[in-house]
């Protein structure tokens, strides 16, 4: 038996929370995970640092409210979606009704980066639909940008209001119809010089070796060895799937890496490639799905007569 | 050796004489194999230049070197026809290594460091069926060479054989001249594992690395297939997942001791099981 505002529902109940003051965000929050605790559910909050103090001390010292590590949750939507899966299946299989979770995305998330936080917003009714789930996705709208507020929107089925409300989104978007929009591509300012590299056509061992080649110590190791593979994949996939020419494109930064691999093709059929590993046995989503793990961001775009994907190694939250 | 040849795998732990050299060019063949067994003759060991041409041919062609030349009329080196050798068009694998161990053997007895052989095989490995065979003769050999003072250079005509060909043979070798062949599976210690890999696998050369697992016939010790891979600069889901499930046909773990950190990474993204992912010693 479910409860709460979830009460009779099957499946994801999806909520987004835009609050304007901390007290806005405990009018909700508290409520919402004392409600939980108070059914025996599984209670989990994934904020930053600054809302997770703020919570704790609204909540009674002993309440069994599980506060996971946010920063480390949402490091990348692919590496949350993997995560959350796992919990929930692990909560679903100790006989959990319903499990309650209020989480935020960092704030350098709603920046450059913030396209596949858009994605992950919507791809989850879809990905966590098979759980009990109740969450709330909690937004601070004196930080969040006018587009990301009307993206939140348009992927969050429900709204939960200071006020104890929990009412529908007027622009909520099936997922499989948002995803397979094209979305505008915020160019990386490196973008607006002459790329270090530029090849058509390259093996994927071609690009791998560019990668290597453009390294110039600032980056880690691993991030670097993750972008080559990000690379390789994305370039195997443009030739095996993606129609000719290939062209692969390199800048170097001081803080990052970033490359793009374009071809003539229109992209992954499947809306929801990247975000999870290739479902339906669609062509080329493994070494998406990769891709999403490997790298500080990964931007998909589809033009009129191209489809290109944009990695970035290192420091993705440029600022324009 | 021309100062523009890159070999790939020289100047590591698979330099141990087992070269693969496909040309275009016969003359510039002709002139590496006359280097290769002159530096066989400067370390002290009995060499043979194997071929299809006439041995007088054969014989004038060593004469330009001079410490050949001298070798020649000593003994110590030889033209051998390729038919005295290789005894049929489809090789036996395992008769083939026990002719060279015995000339080995022999050559270590009459007080040569070692024997050194250059072997123009393309007449053998012109169908697929052949170049199965040879291919794993490569391999079977390559496991003598690398605890015997057997060392070999491999010709193959790439104008006659075709890239495809020459790759099927070049992955077999520790070393080789032939860029298309981005991975090289090859003999280790025995103490390191059933062989080593090399060089770099991806999408574009599974089938080739099905291939080459298929005919080198590793044999797992205590249920594990160890590849020693600390030569391995790039490894891909595919390759993990195919070598993971040759090995598993086998009825073993197969274990990848390698330094770069992605294949760990990528087995533990992927939940791969049967493969482990060690740090190379």
């Amino acid at each position: 038996m479910r409860t709460g505002a979830a009460a009779g529902h099957e499946g994801y109940y999806h909520e987004a929370v835009c609050y304007r003051s901390d007290a806005e965000l405990l009018a909700v929050a508290v409520p919402f995970l004392l409600g939980g605790v108070a059914a025996g559910e599984p209670t989990v909050v994934s904020f930053g640092a600054r809302n997770e103090a703020l919570v704790r001390a609204a909540l009674p010292a002993d309440a069994p409210v599980t506060f996971l590590t946010g920063g480390d949750m949402y490091a990348r939507p692919a590496v949350a979606i993997k995560a959350y899966r796992q919990l929930l299946a692990e909560h679903v299989a100790d006989g959990a009704r319903q499990i309650r979770i209020i989480g935020e995305v960092p704030r350098v998330a709603l920046g450059p980066t913030w396209d596949w936080w858009a994605r992950y917003e919507s791809a989850i009714n879809q990905v966590y639909d098979e759980f009990p789930l109740w969450s709330m996705c909690a937004y601070d709208t004196r930080i969040t940008p006018a587009p990301v507020l009307s993206d939140i929107m348009r992927t969050h089925p429900q709204v939960a209001t200071a006020d104890g409300r929990h009412v529908p989104s007027d622009t909520y978007t099936d997922p499989t119809a948002y995803l397979t929009e094209t979305r505008t591509l915020p160019p990386d300012p490196l973008q607006w010089t002459e790329p270090v590299i530029e090849l058509t056509d390259p093996t994927p061992a071609q690009a791998r070796h560019a990668v290597y080649g453009a390294d110039r110590g600032g980056l880690s190791i691993d991030d670097v060895e993750d972008l080559v593979v990000a690379v390789s994949e994305t370039v195997t996939n443009a030739l095996r799937y993606g129609r000719p020419p290939v062209r692969l494109r390199l800048w170097a930064g001081e803080d990052r890496i970033t490359v793009t691999v374009t071809d003539g093709g229109t992209g992954p059929k499947d809306p929801f490639a990247g975000l999870v590993p290739a479902s339906n046995g669609s062509s080329g989503g493994l070494g998406l799905w990769i891709t999403y793990q490997s790298c500080g961001h990964v931007a998909l775009h589809r033009g009129p007569d191209s489809f290109t994907v944009r990695l970035t190694a290192g420091n993705p939250h440029f600022t324009v | 050796m021309s100062a523009t040849t890159v070999i790939s795998g020289s100047g590591n732990a698979a330099s141990y004489g087992h070269l693969c050299w496909s040309y275009d060019d016969p003359v510039d063949f002709d002139r590496r194999a006359r280097e290769f067994l002159a530096e066989g003759i400067a370390a002290g060991e009995r060499v043979w230049f194997v071929s299809t041409e006439q041995p007088r041919n054969a014989t004038e062609k060593m004469r330009k070197v001079t410490s050949l030349a001298t070798a020649l009329d000593r003994g110590t080196a030889r033209a051998v026809p390729l038919a005295s050798t290789y005894g049929g068009d489809t090789v036996d694998p395992a008769a083939q290594v026990a002719v060279y161990e015995a000339a080995t053997e022999r050559a270590l007895a009459t007080g040569h460091s070692g024997l050194r052989v250059v072997a123009d095989a393309t007449s053998l490995v012109r169908t697929p069926a052949r170049r199965a065979a040879f291919a794993r003769y490569e391999h079977l050999i390559d496991r003598y060479m690398r605890v015997r003072p057997l060392s070999a250079m491999c010709g193959y005509d790439r104008r006659e054989l075709g890239d495809e060909a020459v790759a099927e043979l070049a992955c077999m070798h520790p070393e080789n001249n032939a860029d298309q062949a981005l991975f090289r599976l090859h003999a280790c210690d025995p103490d390191e594992g059933a062989a080593a890999l090399a060089g770099e696998l991806d999408k574009f050369n599974l089938e080739l690395f099905s291939r080459a697992l298929d005919r080198a016939d590793l044999r797992p010790v205590d249920g594990e297939l160890v590849l020693s891979a600390a030569d391995l600069r790039f490894i891909d889901h595919h390759c993990l997942t195919r070598l993971r499930d040759h090995a598993h046909r086998l009825g073993a773990t197969a274990v990848l001791r390698t330094s770069r950190s992605t294949a760990a990474r990528l087995v533990e993204l992927l939940a791969l099981s049967g493969i482990r992912v060690e740090a190379a010693r």
